[in-house]
């Protein structure tokens, strides 16, 4: 009976104390909370990014441990794994601004890259409005050139066909109207009666008129025929379109574009003169050529 | 012959007596100084304007004034600790103030960036 109760008594004396001694090696609370900060530190920013701070902590925790496994319930304990914890976070904080450090220099090298490629798109814009104002500029010098060589050549041609009327003028009935300048040829110097076959004698006098016209280019030129009231009406529109054309035709010959000039027979319609005096219908008998106004 | 030496050792015992009693840890003179570099850098960098730093200023204050107090009591290895204590929670509010000031300095730059892309858009 002694014998088997002996191993009881040594057990019943042991439990406690062992229990005791669990309850004190409980960690304290900064403790516990260091080694899980650690161990996020480890697996974040801090470990990546500022190994050395990280190191550091680990010795802080490291001590913190020494001094809990040589007192657990001490005030040492405590205060180091406060440390340790504090430490940690401080190499996490530092981890994550050396992180914001690195996200603001990969913004800022692109930002250097987007100034460049904005740079090269407005080089490029400006040379291609370089190369287009030069070009305008160019063109705009060249039609100033041309014009100027126009307005000569204008001024010029026109000096030309005023001269020409102002000679015509000198041998022919030339007036400047509504409708034009009127070149005014007596009908019976230029047909024999009854006949649209221009005379001879009236060639010189057309040559001159031809010339004329040829000085007024980019002009329309009618020529109309008329009569007086001798005769029938059929007759007399037929024999001032045939005048009318026989000029015209002889004026084409002579080198006046053909499609800048046309024939009109207008018979006795359009009297100048007193049909009733020989004088007056000898000024009925006429043709006229009308340079217009307009070019 | 043997009576001066005893006092003597008596004497060498009591001063060692006397300075074990008084708390044993010298003053932590080096511990007070940097626990204020400390908290004062902090201060000048801006810790406390910020809102996760302020708390740990605060800390690091508290405890080295608590730590002046028991120094003043001779108990010297606690001072030390409350002081080293102050010193951890100074340096973290000083990183707290650098990585609030880091990520505030990424953030603004990662707007440029955005308002130029922009830009390249159009």
């Amino acid at each position: 009976m002694r014998r088997a109760s002996s191993p009881m008594v040594v057990l019943i004396a042991v439990l406690p104390v062992a229990a005791l001694a669990c309850a004190s090696a409980r960690p304290p609370k900064e403790l516990i909370e260091a080694r899980e900060e650690y161990r996020r530190a480890e697996a974040g920013n801090a470990a990546k990014l500022v190994p050395a701070e990280l190191h550091v902590a680990r010795g802080a925790l490291d001590t913190a441990e020494r001094a809990f496994a040589e007192d657990p319930a001490s005030q040492d304990a405590i205060d180091n794994a406060y440390i340790a914890l504090r430490k940690i976070q401080r190499a996490e904080a530092l981890g994550n601004a050396a992180l914001s450090m690195q996200d603001k220099a990969s913004f800022e090298k692109s930002i250097r890259l987007t100034q460049q490629e904005l740079l090269t798109r407005s080089t490029s814009k400006l040379k291609n409005t370089e190369g287009a104002l030069a070009k305008e500029r160019d063109s705009l010098a060249k039609e100033k050139e041309t014009s100027a060589a126009e307005r000569a050549a204008r001024v010029e041609a026109e000096k030309k066909a005023q001269d020409a009327m102002d000679a015509l003028a000198k041998n022919l009935a030339v007036k400047s109207e509504a409708r034009g300048t009127v070149i005014t040829l007596a009908g019976g110097l230029v047909f024999a009666t009854g006949r649209s076959a221009i005379l001879p004698g009236a060639q010189s006098q057309l040559n001159q008129v031809a010339d004329a016209l040829k000085s007024q280019a980019e002009h329309h030129f009618s020529v109309e025929g008329h009569t007086d009231n001798q005769g029938s009406d059929r007759i007399n529109d037929d024999l001032s379109l045939r005048r009318a054309n026989a000029v015209r035709e002889y004026l084409v010959v002579r080198g006046v574009a053909a499609a800048a000039i046309s024939a009109t027979g207008f018979g006795s319609s359009r009297p100048v003169g007193d049909n009733k005096t020989a004088e007056g219908r000898a000024m009925n008998r006429r043709v006229e050529i009308i340079v217009d106004k307009q070019p | 012959m043997s009576k001066p030496r005893s006092r003597w050792s008596a004497i060498v015992i009591a001063i060692a007596v006397t300075t074990l009693g008084c708390g044993g840890a010298p003053k932590p003179e080096g511990r007070v100084a940097s626990s204020q570099g400390a908290i004062r850098g902090a201060a000048e960098a801006g810790a406390e304007g910020v809102p996760r730093a302020t708390l740990h200023m605060k800390l690091a204050q508290e405890q080295r004034e608590q730590a002046l107090e028991l120094m003043k009591s001779g108990e010297n290895h606690r001072a030390e600790l409350l002081l080293a204590r102050a010193e951890a929670d100074a340096e973290l509010a000083l990183a707290l103030a650098r990585e609030s000031s880091a990520k505030a300095d990424a953030e603004k730059v990662d707007e440029e960036l955005e308002a130029l892309s922009k830009q390249v858009e159009e």
